[in-house]
């Protein structure tokens, strides 16, 4: 049953930009997991680096913990992270965090890769 | 693992998808909780965890035998217009929002979490039976 616990993490490239395709779920078991990928291609100079969360089922504060550092990593590398689909449960969930508005999120994956681009 | 245990008892018992997915939440940052800060020396401990099905509610404790602690205690954090937000408390807040009620005991030297999610359990009856 472990299979249903994971998290995938799916990267691709469009044009300059690194897009992280999520989903599963991020809790305290893999958000370290999650956050060594993210700084892992900040430190290999990416500088655009799209998050799409559209397949992720949940996640806790241990992944809001994850994409803090990832930001702060983000803005000390002079590299842009931003996020998109952020929808229903998972909206929520940033929204109870009070993290909504700590991150660059598009409304949706199209729109973030044009103000990327 | 422990989510897959509560998936499980989600399928068995009928727990609405959305009211599952609260509960994994909670249930993550309680139990994260207790593994970050209960036992500071470390060592063999533990912690157990009941989960409850009613038919209008689910209960889920958390027993730990760590140092007391109230997890309700912690102040909700605080942002402040311009500064970067802190992640300290966040996981308990979102616990005491996804949550219907969430009550902490100190009993026999061990700490307990209880929360509970209001939700309907199981395939509704055919009219018929309901009546």
């Amino acid at each position: 049953m472990t299979s249903g616990n994971a998290l995938t993490i799916a990267e691709s490239r469009s044009g300059a930009v690194c897009v992280v395709a999520l989903s599963g779920r991020i809790d305290s078991t893999n958000a370290e997991q999650l956050m060594l990928r993210l700084t892992q291609l900040l430190s290999a100079e990416e500088k655009a680096v799209l998050v799409d969360f559209g397949g992720v089922l949940y996640l806790t504060s241990a992944a809001f913990r994850a994409l803090l550092v990832t930001a702060d990593e983000a803005e000390r590398n002079g590299a842009r992270f931003v996020l998109c689909g952020v929808v229903g449960q998972v909206r929520e969930l940033f929204e109870m965090g009070g993290l909504l508005d700590a991150f660059t999120i598009h409304g949706s994956y199209d729109e973030a890769l044009a103000r990327l681009g | 693992m422990l989510s897959a245990a509560l998936d499980r008892f989600g399928v068995e018992h009928g727990v609405p998808r959305e009211s599952l997915v609260d509960l994994q939440v909670a249930l993550d940052e309680i139990v994260s909780n207790v593994i970050k800060y209960a036992w500071p020396e470390g060592g063999t401990r533990e912690v157990s965890v009941r989960m409850t099905a009613r038919k209008d509610a689910v209960d889920i404790e958390v027993i730990d035998d760590g140092e007391a602690f109230n997890p309700l205690s912690v102040a909700p954090p605080k942002r402040s217009p311009g500064r970067k937000p802190r992640i300290g408390g966040v996981g308990i807040h979102m616990v005491k929002q996804l949550m219907d009620r969430v009550e902490y005991a100190r009993t026999d030297g061990r700490n307990h979490m209880i929360f509970t999610k209001r939700c309907i359990l199981g395939v509704p009856p055919p009219i018929e039976e309901a009546r």
